[in-house]
């Protein structure tokens, strides 16, 4: 969420290094080449992922999680919704049979409420992405191709939310609408309000580069209108910087959500989450480690595996930065 | 008297609770600002950050208290068998319980060196009373003949600027007539509210001036060096006013108030002799303090006390008195505070505190844990399906709360939602807005040391108004029964009346307690005779330097 | 150039008023009563409650108490003061010390660590010291500072204590002086670490591919020289004004590091006011934050122009 990154100052050369051209990438030696038909983006992009172990690592990771979410009694058999599998005697005693993780501060299955803290971190995490990526993407290149005082204002109204540190932002909203709402749904409102400016920024930049070609150069002399002009020439043309953003993005929101859990705005019980339990384990956390230390771990592993995703899918997509 | 330090204890989200905000700022360890030499070394107390200025009119809260407890000389102490003792007063005394008199010790002088009078008295509990001066702790003289007057409530104007009950008869005599007679009078004095203001408080413009709130001038055994800087310093420094009459420290002479924002920091400085004496040990610390300390380990109970309420205003489920002591038979209090409060509390077996005169052991039979006649009990009366249990997330509730659910769900085989409110207020004002009606935590700190305050300010009928009954309990037998005990011209005559008031609230169980505070404190090897009195405040000219 | 800064400067203008409007309307949004969150687990006197509402203009329609509040700060440099009459200006220079210390130690850290393994990394291109120093950076991306602090706190703070009886690092608090932000400025950095260390790498690796870089080396010059000499100081650019728009970034982010090492900065100032509902507090926070952010901008920009000639300003 707090990623820094280099700044864009109007007038200033483009540093965004997440842009691309939207260029076909440069013919590569190699099986493809005996297809004799020149690749897209996409496909080459396809042929490189394929390739990566990190890419196929982290796949097997969120598949693992994406199973986990949907059908924790897979993996568990203790359903941690119910008081019976607790016993407030029993609280924070270690690992044993039948208790791998060993039981909380409540003296509930830590094991079974870290599986089950899945579901709420991915659901964040996708849900966030989405209202992001399309919040940020329609603005980005309306203003990216009406320019102009349309540019202007939403420039400046993009420049309000950026302005203010995402974190507390977050933490301000989650706090402010807590309890009259989901707070699932609020941990989304809050992190996608505070969390599309960048989306915004790159696909600002992506259409500038883009409206300037040829091809909608020509699209535009054949009469097409606006809307046809963005969202079928501009948009697939422009779209690559934007979905490696959304997939680093997304690891930056699960760890986010974990973070507004934690400072008690987040995910309430009796739902599970990650950053809940850290919180709940916090106080006790010298003299008993491992409630806080398993649901580190697995947020430690998501966010990687998506960062992971990030990180191949922009090698992939971004052959200038090999 | 607002605990703050039970939210400091707890961290995590309890961390934004109340008044634990504070400063950082790098303040040195040895606390080497003292002037002078060796032996001038500071004491060194830990607290938390006073919610409010050091004004003691407007401090109900522990912290704020605690240091104001060293700057000022109470009317009143109180004794090892928790009876009020004359201290700044030389005598306090009542014919009828109703007109009180109460003369000044002469000798006393302000931090400025001017005398204390009666007219300093009458002028901080009017400043109080007044209700466009906004005071907290106004409260307080509301058995005052002419509180009305000065406070006649909410969009109305007072039409007295003084109380007509608040007569000054001479320099050192003071005569207060209540509005009706209350037997227990003479143990409300000891506390921060009742302290005197010097003329020199007051601004022109007839309020408390910013410059006295940051450096108050008191008439008691410590005087404060600077002002304080709320939000910026990390320490408060005060020396031994050496023209105060009363008992002084026998080797040192400073006192240094270390501001912490949590109780795990406080517990390391203590450790490392970095601080002196700290009273609000944290939970995950009390195993390991009482092997690390040893005897300087000291666990008291403390006067506070924690229940669960029950909204029977609000709702007709919980009319039933068996469903009431079902829930009560549910819950395993010792489990309870044995885990999930490692023994900073105790449980709960009474109405009335074991701190406090007129605690009976064991007198709350529903208390025990009996979940198997918790069943039976629930089923029968055909308690509810569903409850609710709200707290506040903001006071470190959210544990015993979960663990309380835990039981119920577990024993009596029903849904317990716990619901997080924002603010305690947030849950009153939902019961009253209708919008909740399940089962909400409440505590209680009390406001002066008698039975009496656990029973009337909580469960009276006229308190369903104007105090803190929030679950809207009425009993004609348990009204007629403190007012007994109020009328009664001795304190401990009027204390029969109140244990069978508390009788009452045993067998009905308007709320269920659930827990006794305890107070955990312990000291370094640089320091002994550390004692707390009544108001969790340390009788600073007892303690010693090693 | 002038011209340049006084154009950006207007144009912050609208943002920072956007900005503060916009939180004040969330702090105005905020479920409670301010002022019964003064009195606890007691009710309070609502004759108490009524008089503290007007002296605060608590019963004024929202525009009117944002005119109050922003007149305040634009006339008369007035933040206001929290509900227990401490100036908030008072409240905020003590925890914008705080938080200002943490945040430059985190951004040494940035840079020594940072630039020194990106260094390392792209003078060892493709073999096996750059990929583990890569492999690490992913690493460090993807560890939630959550949970860097308390594995951290519990390691270096705690348990390295316990086994070897040196107290280096203090687990909580500022009592310690300095000492008392190196783990939290390190778990504050964290991040930022491995982007720089990224940048550094690429950075430096695309200015030793230039042609000048070529010369250099086909003079005879010695490699260190080469390296050090022309191909760093190109390379800088980027990485100054990284650390520049870093700054607001680790202040703005610090509250997670604050909350777990118990700092009284700001971030841990903001989130018990919003809970407090002390307007002028969240506000006035934000506002220096937004501040903050656009000048740090600003001089980044400004940076640019100093050290890469070709860029000039109108």
């Amino acid at each position: 969420m707090s990623n820094p990154t280099p700044p864009v100052g109007p007038g200033l050369p483009d540093t965004q290094t997440l842009v691309t051209e939207p260029t076909r990438a440069p013919e590569r030696e190699g099986k493809k080449a005996k297809t004799g038909k020149p690749a897209s983006l996409w496909t080459d992009a396809w042929y490189d992922l394929r390739r990566r172990p990190m890419f196929i690592l982290s796949v097997i990771i969120i598949f693992v999680l994406l199973v986990m979410s949907f059908w924790p009694s897979l993996f568990t058999s203790i359903d941690p919704f119910n008081a019976r599998s607790c016993d407030l005697s029993t609280a924070r005693q270690g690992p044993s049979p039948g208790h791998l993780f060993g039981r909380d501060n409540l003296g509930c299955d830590l094991y079974a409420r870290t599986i089950y803290g899945a579901r709420n971190s991915i659901i964040i995490g996708v849900f966030t992405t989405i209202v992001t990526t399309l919040i940020g993407s329609l603005l980005g290149i309306i203003a990216g191709y009406k320019g102009g005082a349309v540019d202007a204002v939403s420039s400046r109204f993009t420049e309000i939310f950026f302005a203010i540190p995402a974190i507390l932002g977050a933490l301000l909203i989650a706090a402010t609408f807590r309890g009259r709402a989901n707070s699932i749904l609020l941990v989304i409102v809050a992190l996608g309000v505070l969390g599309w400016p960048m989306t915004y920024r790159i696909m600002r930049a992506a259409v500038i580069t883009a409206k300037s070609q040829d091809f909608v150069v020509a699209a535009r002399a054949l009469g097409a209108g606006a809307g046809r002009i963005m969202f079928r020439h501009l948009l697939p043309n422009s779209l690559a910087p934007v979905i490696v953003v959304a997939t680093i993005n997304l690891g930056g929101f699960i760890a986010a959500e974990a973070a507004l859990s934690f400072l008690g705005v987040g995910v309430l019980s009796p739902d599970i989450s990650w950053g809940l339990m850290i919180a709940d384990a916090r106080n006790r956390f010298l003299e008993a480690p491992l409630p806080l230390v398993f649901p580190a771990a697995f947020l430690c592993v998501t966010v990687l595996a998506f960062i992971m995703m990030g990180d191949a899918v922009r090698d992939a997509l971004d052959p200038k930065l090999r | 008297m607002r605990v703050t330090k039970g939210a400091q204890i707890v961290a995590g989200t309890a961390l934004l609770a109340l008044a634990v905000a504070a400063c950082g700022g790098g303040a040195s360890d040895s606390g080497g600002t003292a002037a002078g030499g060796g032996d001038t070394t500071p004491v060194r107390m830990e607290i938390g950050e006073p919610q409010e200025l050091l004004v003691p009119q407007n401090t109900t809260e522990t912290e704020g208290s605690e240091v104001l407890a060293a700057l000022f000389s109470p009317l009143v102490g109180y004794d090892e068998n928790k009876q009020p003792v004359e201290e700044a007063a030389e005598s306090v005394t009542t014919e009828d319980s109703k007109v009180w008199t109460i003369k000044l010790k002469s000798g006393y002088t302000w931090h400025d060196g001017t005398a204390v009078t009666a007219a300093d008295y009458a002028r901080a509990w009017n400043y109080a009373a007044l209700q466009d001066n906004a005071m907290s702790a106004s409260y307080f003289f509301g058995r005052i003949d002419g509180y009305e007057d000065v406070h006649p409530g909410e969009g109305k104007k007072p039409s007295a600027k003084e109380m007509k009950g608040l007569k000054v008869v001479d320099d050192l005599t003071l005569e207060v007539t209540l509005a009706a007679p209350f037997s227990q009078f003479k143990t409300m004095l000891g506390y921060t509210a009742f302290y005197p203001l010097p003329e020199s408080a007051i601004g022109p413009d007839g309020k408390v001036t910013q410059a006295y709130g940051e450096q108050p001038i008191g008439q008691g055994l410590f005087k404060l060096d600077k002002p304080y800087k709320k939000g910026t310093d990390a320490t408060i420094e005060a020396s031994v006013y050496d023209k105060f009459p009363g008992k002084k420290p026998s080797n040192w002479t400073k006192l240094q108030f270390k501001v912490y924002t949590s109780a795990e920091t406080a517990y390391n400085d203590l450790q490392a002799e970095n601080l002196d004496v700290d009273d609000s040990l944290p939970p995950s610390a009390i195993a390991s303090a009482k092997a690390a300390l040893g005897d300087r380990y000291f666990d008291e109970p403390d006067a506070s006390i924690g229940y669960i309420g029950v909204p029977l205003k609000y709702n007709p489920d919980f009319q039933d008195v068996q469903v009431r002591r079902a829930i009560s038979l549910a819950i395993d209090r010792k489990t309870i505070a044995e885990t999930v409060f490692s023994g900073t509390r105790a449980p709960a077996d009474d109405f009335i505190n074991p701190a406090i005169p007129g605690y009976r052991q064991g007198a709350c039979d529903a208390c025990t844990y009996n979940p198997a006649e918790a069943k039976k009990l629930y089923d029968e009366a055909g308690g509810p399906k569903n409850i609710e249990v709200g707290y506040n997330a903001d006071g470190g509730h959210k544990e015993w709360i979960e663990a309380v659910a835990n039981n119920l769900r577990a024993n009596l085989g029903i849904e317990v939602t716990p619901k997080p409110f924002e603010k305690f207020q947030g849950i009153l004002d939902a019961l009253d807005g209708k919008e909740y009606k399940g089962l909400f935590r409440m505590g209680w700190a009390i406001d002066y040391p008698a039975a009496e305050n656990y029973l009337s300010p909580i469960f009276g009928t006229g308190a369903i108004e104007s105090g803190s009954n929030y679950g809207g309990y009425s009993n004609k037998e348990f009204d007629e029964l403190i007012k007994k005990g109020d009328q009664a011209t001795d304190a401990a005559e009027g204390l029969k009346f109140y244990q069978q008031a508390d009788d009452i609230l045993i067998k009905e169980l308007p709320y269920i307690p659930v827990y006794f505070y305890r107070s955990n404190f312990g000291h370094s090897t640089k320091v002994k005779n550390v004692k707390l009195n009544l108001l969790n405040q340390i009788d600073w000219a007892d303690v010693e330097k090693a | 150039m002038g011209r340049y800064v006084i154009r950006r400067l207007i144009q912050a203008i609208p943002v920072l008023f956007g900005a503060t409007l916009l939180i004040f309307c969330i702090v105005f949004a905020l479920p409670g009563d301010p002022i019964a969150a003064l009195f606890g687990d007691k009710r309070p006197d609502p004759a108490i409650a009524e008089v503290l509402r007007e002296q605060y203009h608590l019963n004024d329609p929202l525009l009117l108490q944002y005119w109050y509040y922003i007149s305040g700060v634009l006339f008369r440099g007035d933040f206001g003061v929290n509900f227990a009459d401490v100036p908030v200006s008072q409240i905020m220079a003590g925890k914008f010390q705080v938080t200002l210390n943490l945040a430059l130690t985190a951004l040494v850290m940035e840079a020594v660590i940072g630039v020194g393994l990106g260094l390392w990394a792209a003078l060892r291109r493709g073999k096996a010291t750059d990929t583990m120093i890569l492999a690490s950076t992913l690493l460090f991306i993807s560890v939630p500072t959550l949970v860097t602090g308390f594995v951290l706190q519990l390691l270096l703070g705690v348990k390295l204590k316990q086994w070897t009886g040196a107290d280096i690092f203090p687990v909580a608090g500022t009592f310690a002086g300095w000492r008392s932000y190196l783990l939290p400025g390190f778990v504050l950095a964290g991040t930022s670490i491995a982007y720089l260390t990224r940048l550094t790498r690429t950075s430096l690796a695309e200015t030793l591919r230039a042609d000048y870089i070529r010369t250099a080396t086909a003079k005879g010059l010695s490699r260190r020289r080469v390296v050090g000499r022309h191909g760093l100081r190109n390379a800088l650019i980027p990485l100054v004004t990284f650390l520049g728009a870093d700054l607001g970034n680790l202040m703005g982010g610090a509250v997670i590091t604050e909350t777990i090492f118990n700092l009284q900065g700001i971030g841990n100032q903001l989130f018990q006011s919003v809970y407090l509902r002390e307007q002028p507090v969240v506000v006035g926070i934000v506002t220096i934050l937004v501040l903050i952010y656009i000048l740090a901008n600003l001089v980044v920009d400004m940076l640019y122009a100093l050290l890469d000639p070709r860029i000039r300003y109108e």
